[in-house]
């Protein structure tokens, strides 16, 4: 099997999970064996995720052109998918909160449906592109990005339980969801600094400059700032509950400008 | 400040100007408006185009808009006389906290100036030493090690500390990022960068220097031997790579090559590949298959009509593709002879058999193409301060990720056969837990389920207490 078709059986691996994990929250409103049983299901998809990325590394080299499959759009579309599933899986542990998952499965199921749009073929690496600083700068802006995924989908809920009382009923406790919300930009922020050092280093690198304003550069160093001044709010000014969750679907929308948004900019060029 | 209220006295007048002024630039309120200012001009500068021709503005744009991007540099934001106020702000404001904030981190390393984030007192019906050892054992899971013990007049006091080093964490974050700022204005001010061409055999020295476009001699020439460029079987490029030598007045300093990604560093001075550009064809090699099935190799010179040797045919070069497609290399020519029409054929370097003419077969072996390669040039000493700022903001900010400064003080006093603890604590990060755990922990082992007080002071920890005075 190439990696290109076990990418198919993690779409549709994604969609399951969200589907079972639906039912599991309709059939029972607590705890239930079900909820486990689709966790354990969802850590498999992820495992087998995880085999297709390793895969498609291995059938690069046996095409003479081997590199780390986070070259182009399409590869970094399945690796987001991949660390946003990561985290999530990560949250569930960390705050035992299946919902959290429920919530978040469609992120990396629509991240990796996406790439169905696109050309899954194995490229060669043009010279600028052969740099360790982008492997470096590549997982490091995705890990973090990931964890400002989950923090956005905890925030989502916040918002709606601060939105009704009685979605409230169903939902984590509003103070479990604002720690999550302010933990996850917490891992998030110091990976998107390192993500953005490492690839003010590659571009130091391949063109002669650290920093140019390119409007990825630009747009990664907005998103920074605006989880820096999150991370001010609530250390500093002790802000909780709704304004940071505010803050932080603010994040994540820079965020996504960032990766898809930016290409439709006037007049620029992208290398994803 | 009650003069200042009148209004009438001068000194306090100023005073409270003062004060304000301080509290502006230790106030986290501000840092938070600074940092969304900035991302609002950065948004800003990926709408509006960079980097125009000014003058070209000016006929085309409307008059205000042309005005407007005169005053606020709308052309080159991240330059403007704006821009760099709010990074200069951001400087004074980080400056202003730092001052504020590191007086207090010796105090709060040594412990003396610590204000606990919680604190309860259990009793049990055990004897000081009991107490003493069942608690030590109980917290030195919890906080790692044996405790200071420090004795007081009526009884023990136990000193746990762990991770002090996260006191680091603000001091390097926030120096990092003045450093990072200083590495970036000195590139401003003392950086150059600018782009050279040179030719294949040829020798460059000075280069472009980019956006003005003036020309700059460099304190060494560049001799260009080899411009290469291999492609993979697919037709990418695969590496562009500059062979060359450094010369000073005339001798040899220094040999290597230069490729994207793998720039050469001279005097402090950079030289990246950039671009490159196909200037020509030195010669053609072919394979020409006379009727008597004769094989012979002609180089031919793209610039002349030249006569295949042994055929009655002429050639003359009309276009190569060095292989851009998945086809391979191929020439494209004007063949012609005294009986037959001129005619043009393609012929491509991967094809098995020679292309077929009426008397004769020809082939395309290869070519000799002639580069001009660009190379940019760059010179920036504030890298290396950039580079020693990046590392301070992240071992910084894994300092704040992976430590996290906890205490725990037990102070015992034993009435008869009872012994009360009276016990507090505090942690930078995850309050609730930690103090929760204690509480358990402690509880348990004494066997004191339910004691006498527990006064939560969660409000009074350091950080609600900064927050109040900023
Ligand atoms: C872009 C610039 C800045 C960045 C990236 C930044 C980053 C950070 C980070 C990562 C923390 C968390 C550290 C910790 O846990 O102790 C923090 C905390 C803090 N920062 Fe900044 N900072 C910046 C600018 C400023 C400025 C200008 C001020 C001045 C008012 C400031 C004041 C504070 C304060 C008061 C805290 C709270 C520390 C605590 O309570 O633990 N920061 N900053």
């Amino acid at each position: 099997m190439t990696s290109i078709e076990l990418n198919t059986y993690v779409v549709f691996g994604y969609l399951a999970c969200g589907v079972g994990y639906l039912t599991a929250f309709v059939v029972s409103s607590k705890e239930s064996r079900l909820r486990t049983v689709m966790f354990g299901l969802f850590v498999l998809v992820w495992v087998i995720h995880t085999a297709s990325i390793g895969l498609r590394w291995i059938e690069s080299y046996q095409m003479g052109i081997g590199h780390a499959p986070l070259s182009n759009l399409y590869e970094s579309l399945v690796f987001f998918a991949w660390a946003m599933a990561l985290a999530l899986i990560v949250a569930r542990l960390r705050f035992k909160s299946d919902l959290i998952v429920l919530i978040g499965l469609p992120l990396p199921f629509l991240t990796m449906g996406s790439t169905f749009l696109l050309n899954p073929e194995i490229k060669p690496l043009i010279p600028a592109l052969q740099s360790n600083w982008l492997i470096a700068h590549v997982i490091t802006c995705f890990l973090g990005y990931a964890g400002f995924a989950v923090s956005f989908v905890a925030a989502l809920l916040l918002l709606f339980t601060k939105a009704s009382e009685g979605l409230a009923k169903h939902l984590p406790q509003a103070r479990i969801l604002d720690e999550i919300v302010y933990r996850s930009v917490l891992v998030g922020l110091p990976l998107l600094t390192v993500g953005i050092v490492t690839g003010a280093a590659w571009a130091d690198y391949a063109w002669g400059s650290y920093w140019s304003w390119d409007p990825k550069e630009t747009w990664s160093l907005i998103t920074w700032l605006v989880y820096s001044a999150f991370l001010h709010a609530r250390l500093a000014r002790g802000w909780t509950g709704g304004r940071t969750a505010a803050l932080s679907v603010v994040g994540f929308a820079a965020v996504m400008f960032t990766y898809f948004g930016v290409n439709y900019l006037p007049g620029l060029h992208s290398y994803f | 400040m009650p003069g200042s209220k009148t209004g009438e006295s001068g000194p306090s007048r100023t005073d409270s100007l003062f004060s304000e002024i301080t509290t502006f630039f230790t106030s986290v309120r501000t840092t938070i408006t600074l940092l969304f200012l900035l991302a609002a001009a950065s948004i800003v500068g990926t709408l509006i185009p960079q980097d125009v021709n000014l003058d070209q503005l000016s006929r085309t744009a409307a008059p205000v808009y042309y005005r407007l991007t005169v005053i606020l540099d709308l052309h080159q934001i991240y330059r403007s006389w704006w821009f760099l106020l709010l990074l200069i702000l951001l400087s004074l404001n980080l400056l202003g906290c730092l001052l504020r904030r590191l007086p207090r981190i010796p105090g709060e390393w040594r412990g003396d100036s610590v204000k606990s984030s919680f604190s309860f007192t259990v009793s049990a019906p055990r004897s000081a030493e009991e107490a003493r050892s069942l608690l030590v054992s109980a917290v030195g899971p919890l906080l790692g090690g044996s405790p200071q013990e420090i004795p007081g007049n009526d009884g023990l006091k136990l000193v746990w500390v762990k991770h002090r080093i996260y006191l680091l964490a603000f001091p390097l974050i926030h120096v990092a990022i003045i450093v990072i700022l200083v590495g970036g204005l000195i590139g401003l001010l003392y950086g150059v960068k600018g782009s050279i061409q040179i030719k294949e055999g040829e020798t460059g020295g000075t280069f472009a220097v980019i956006p003005s476009g003036k020309s700059q001699a460099l304190p060494f020439q560049i001799a260009l031997d080899k411009f290469t460029l291999k492609r993979y079987p697919t037709g990418e490029p695969q590496e562009f790579r500059s062979d060359v030598r450094i010369l000073k007045d005339g001798k040899e300093i220094e040999k290597g090559f230069i490729r994207v990604n793998h720039p050469m560093t001279v005097d402090g001075i950079s030289l990246y590949q950039a671009d490159y550009r196909l200037l020509g064809v030195r010669v053609v090699n072919l394979l020409v298959v006379d009727s008597q099935g004769k094989r012979t190799e002609i180089a031919v010179n793209p610039r002349e009509t030249t006569r295949l040797e042994g055929t009655p045919y002429k050639v003359r070069l009309r276009g190569l593709d060095p292989g851009s497609t998945g086809k391979g290399p191929w020439v494209e020519m004007t063949v012609e002879s005294e009986e037959e029409s001129p005619s043009t054929v393609r012929i491509y370097k991967n094809s098995s058999e020679p292309h077929q003419l009426t008397k004769a077969a020809v082939g395309f072996l290869g070519y000799e193409p002639l580069y001009m390669s660009g190379l940019q040039v760059g010179y920036d000493p504030g890298t290396n301060v950039v580079w020693t700022g990046c590392a301070l903001l992240i071992v910084g900010f894994f300092l704040t990720l992976f430590t996290n400064l906890r205490g725990v003080e037990i102070e015992l006093k034993s009435k008869g056969k009872t012994t009360v603890a009276r016990i507090s604590g505090r942690s930078r990060k995850m309050r609730r837990e930690f103090r929760e755990k204690v509480e358990a922990t402690l509880r348990e082992k004494l066997d004191a389920p339910d004691g006498p007080h527990t006064e939560d002071r969660e409000q009074s920890d350091t950080n609600s207490q900064f927050r109040k005075t900023i």
